[in-house]
């Protein structure tokens, strides 16, 4: 069974290029991270990344949108990315052979898009309606509220925007964004497939070597200091609950003790939640918790989604399982959890597409990619004397909650 | 590539495409079971019958199954549609042995009453949860509409009324006829060990018996109806077009999926260009179904309300324009491009084949490697279709408004 090789490379501007070859595979994908996410949206232009991630493919070198639409096409990309909350994310992935004329097309949309003031209104209107479809989406709004009610300041915004920045932006201040955010300083280009390191590294080169300039610094992310309840209204059929908690970021020696812990909560099937929420109770069909890191903190967020008369009852056997984790964990549930962890690594680590977005994610929070064997030991390493006394040090405390549906909760 | 094939004793099927080089293995159950071959005392119960088969066998409790994929890191689901039940799970190929033990032995529910009553809380929560998201919920709606009254229109969660009359006893009665050895089998993809499967699948099956599990398989044609469904709590209007299209076992399938692609695929489609790109709508798409006898084009977009008639008689003016002139070599090409490389970038996993595979043999008794399946789309050709659109589908359109608008035309 082979295992992948990895490469990593520093541009002489600061580009970050990591790189994973995969055996047995036709194909690549590949991620860049600008970073112009929504924390770096200007102040009173939340949503700016949005706009400007439309824009960039309505026309960039020498081919309009259209045409550009149609080259992206004649290599078959399956394309994908985003504007989000740290980056602004263009990603991609096709039959290996293609993928230097890919980059060169990037190239152009990421260096040279128009930016035309003529195709910013059907941009900016397409903004605006992303937010209002976002309320019909109670799920995915719980989430954006969720993380606007734990983080104080940039961390608490979402690429959505707010309709107030997106109606206060300009085609120039667009532009005048994309010149001051668009840097190879801070940028991180993935790729994961099949290639030759030297020639995708000299097409590297030739496409982003004479790029400069570095992209303004991330702000600190600050946040879920002080418990709070949040309650959102809305009328909806089900009563959407959530609840953030700080962890440790990635990086961190206690991070896998951490992230094992959540895995035992809400790893599986037989993990925790489901188990206690949906299995014994039927209180839920969509009950979990995720460990999510941003640069410089690491959170979890827990999701139910019920009917509004068992909302109270979901919420305290949410929190008491979350609480409980500390009170014993057995030797067979720590096995479970690592199994689980690294098993979906293995198993994603035969599809281009998912491991781009690793090393890329990687790439960014650590400054390299981490292997399969490094993660392996790692987790071998976590006892279950470490893991318990980890979360006597640290239990979950300072709860965020937030609920959005027909019911406000008494109790919290 | 040399697939495996064998026809248990029992009326079993087992088929397999192995690739030795994959680092884990899949394996899934495929049952010929779903909404449309159940009446309307017991809708949803094709649904509810798939969790309750993660409850527990004679030899398993439910906390068993839960625990014991776990063990093994599998990566394991079920899902339900209008005509297929499929349980299935990939794993490291140490771990082959006790996928399909746990798989096979699933098949053999116990169906206790304790666990039939709590999942009813599930399942009344899940059907709540889609009520939450409209884009799924209008596609639902619509295509009850186009086959009003008729089986392959049923809810495949039911209505929160059928669950609640379920009974334990005909789940019980309905899994006999339906999961019966002959109108179920099992596949494998990637890096699996044949021998040692059939070997271990006739043992645990030995008991297994077969049973008349008929399908009427004649569709009627679509029909002819718009309907709002009044929802004054959602912002935006969700309109879901069904039209009639291909079946899966219809060569045709393949040009109808190239069409529906250059129409409306996300980006870069027709639709795309006329209602995303002016900034009109949020989302436009239009997708190809092609099922048992019968097969379904469907357009969905979200939409501020008050441009509901202009986006409704773009769609119309769309379509219209490619059944009259048809289209252009270059446009189906990239078509053909972006179906072949999202088959490509599936298929490298065993997890990805799976699927495939099994609907391959589910619909058309083949099997056939990736390869030819890509080499098959991208010899569509533009007479191919010319020919799906001389049909005139976009003739019968069903028409369902989910949103605040009361009324549509």
């Amino acid at each position: 069974m082979a295992t992948s090789e990895y490469y990593t490379r520093v541009l002489p501007n600061g580009l970050l290029l990591v790189a994973e070859h995969l055996h047995g595979v036709r194909s690549a994908a590949f991620q860049i991270l600008v970073p112009a996410g929504a924390i770096t949206d200007p102040d009173g232009r939340e949503g700016a990344c949005s706009v400007l991630e439309g824009m960039l493919y309505r026309g960039a070198g020498t081919r309009d949108a259209r045409a550009l639409s149609a080259a992206l096409d004649e290599l078959g990309i399956q394309r994908g990315g985003g504007a989000e909350l740290e980056h602004l994310t263009l990603s991609g992935a096709l039959l290996a052979d293609d993928l230097p004329r890919a980059l060169d097309l990037y190239g152009d949309i990421v260096r040279r898009p128009h930016l035309a003031a003529e195709q910013f209104p059907p941009e900016r209107d397409l903004a605006l309606l992303r937010l209002q479809r976002l309320r019909d989406n109670p799920q995915e709004r719980l989430f954006v509220e969720l993380r606007r009610a734990f983080f104080a300041g940039p961390f608490g915004r979402s690429a959505y925007g707010t309709e107030e920045g997106l109606r206060a932006l300009t085609a120039e201040e667009v532009r005048a964004d994309h010149a001051r955010r668009f840097r190879p300083g801070g940028t991180i280009l993935a790729v994961a497939g099949a290639f030759r390191w030297d020639e995708l590294s000299d097409t590297v080169d030739r496409i982003f070597g004479d790029w400069k300039g570095s992209a303004p610094p991330p702000p600190a992310p600050v946040g879920g200091e002080q418990p709070r309840y949040l309650h959102v209204p809305v009328e909806s059929a089900q009563e959407h609950i959530g609840l953030a908690y700080r962890a440790v970021p990635l990086g961190h020696p206690d991070y896998y003790v951490a992230r094992l812990a959540i895995e035992v909560l809400s790893g599986g099937m037989s993990a925790r939640l489901f188990t206690e929420v949906r299995e014994k109770r039927g209180l839920c069909y969509a009950v979990r918790a995720l460990y999510q890191t941003v640069k410089g903190s690491g959170y979890v967020m827990a999701y139910a989604g019920t009917t509004p008369e068992r909302c109270d009852e979901t919420l305290r056997v949410l929190v008491g399982e979350i609480r409980r984790l500390a009170e014993g964990i057995s030797e067979e549930e720590l096995e479970r959890a690592r199994t689980g962890l690294l098993s979906a690594l293995i198993l994603q680590s035969e599809a281009t597409r998912p491991r781009a977005l690793f090393d890329a994610r990687d790439a960014y929070l650590l400054g390299r990619v981490r292997t399969i064997e490094e993660i392996r030991t790692q987790v071998k390493e976590v006892t279950r004397e470490r893991l318990l006394d980890y979360l006597r040090r640290h239990p979950p405390r300072d709860l965020t909650i937030v609920t959005l549906g027909p019911r406000e909760l008494e109790v919290v | 590539m040399t697939f495996h094939r064998i026809e248990l004793a029992n009326g079993l099927t087992v088929i397999g495409e192995p690739n030795p080089a994959a680092r884990s293995m899949a394996a899934g159950y495929f049952v010929r079971t779903g909404a449309r071959d159940e009446t309307p005392e017991i809708n949803g119960v094709s649904h509810f019958l798939e969790h309750m088969m993660f409850k527990g066998t004679a030899r398993r409790s439910a906390d068993d199954i839960n625990r014991e994929f776990d063990e093994i890191g599998a990566n394991y689901n079920a899902f339900t549609s209008e005509e297929n039940t499929v349980y299935f799970g990939a794993v490291l190929p140490e771990y082959q042995w006790r996928v399909i033990d746990l798989l096979t032995d699933m098949m053999q529910p116990a169906l206790r009453l304790e666990d039939f009553d709590m999942e009813k809380h599930v399942i009344l929560e899940e059907i709540a949860m889609y009520e939450d998201r409209p884009q799924f919920w209008v596609s639902d709606l619509a295509r009850s509409a186009f086959y009003e009254g008729h089986p392959l229109g049923y809810p495949v969660l039911g209505t929160t009324e059928s669950i609640r009359r379920l009974t334990r006893e005909q789940m019980y009665e309905y899994w006999r006829r339906r999961y019966a050895s002959n109108n179920l089998f099992l596949a494998l993809t990637g890096n699996y060990d044949w021998e040692s499967a059939v070997r271990q699948v006739t043992e645990l099956t030995a008991t297994w018996r077969r049973a008349d599990a008929p399908r009427d398989v004649a569709a009627p044609p679509g029909r002819k109806v718009a309907r709002a469904v009044p929802r004054p709590n959602l912002q935006q209007e969700h309109l879901c077009f069904v039209f009639p299209g291909i079946s899966a076992q219809n060569d045709a399938m393949f040009a109808a999926e190239v069409l529906a692609v250059a129409i409306g695929a996300p980006v870069g489609s027709r639709l795309y260009w006329r209602l995303i790109e002016p900034g009109l709508a949020t989302t436009a798409q239009m997708s190809h179904s092609e099922e048992d006898g019968t097969g379904q084009f469907y357009v969905y977009v979200a939409c501020p309300p008050e441009r509901t008639a202009t986006i409704v008689a773009i769609v119309r003016e769309v379509l219209a324009e490619a059944t009259a002139q048809g289209l252009p070599p270059d446009e189906i090409e990239r078509a053909k491009r972006k179906v072949a490389s999202e088959l490509v970038l599936q298929g490298e996993t065993p997890f990805g084949r799976l699927l495939h595979v099994g609907f391959d043999w589910q619909y058309r008794r083949q099997l056939r490697p990736l390869s030819e399946v890509v080499d098959r789309f991208l010899a569509v050709t533009p007479e191919e279709v010319a020919a799906v659109l001389a049909r005139r589908p976009f003739e019968t359109e069903t028409l369902v408004a989910l949103g605040p608008a009361e009324r549509i035309e």
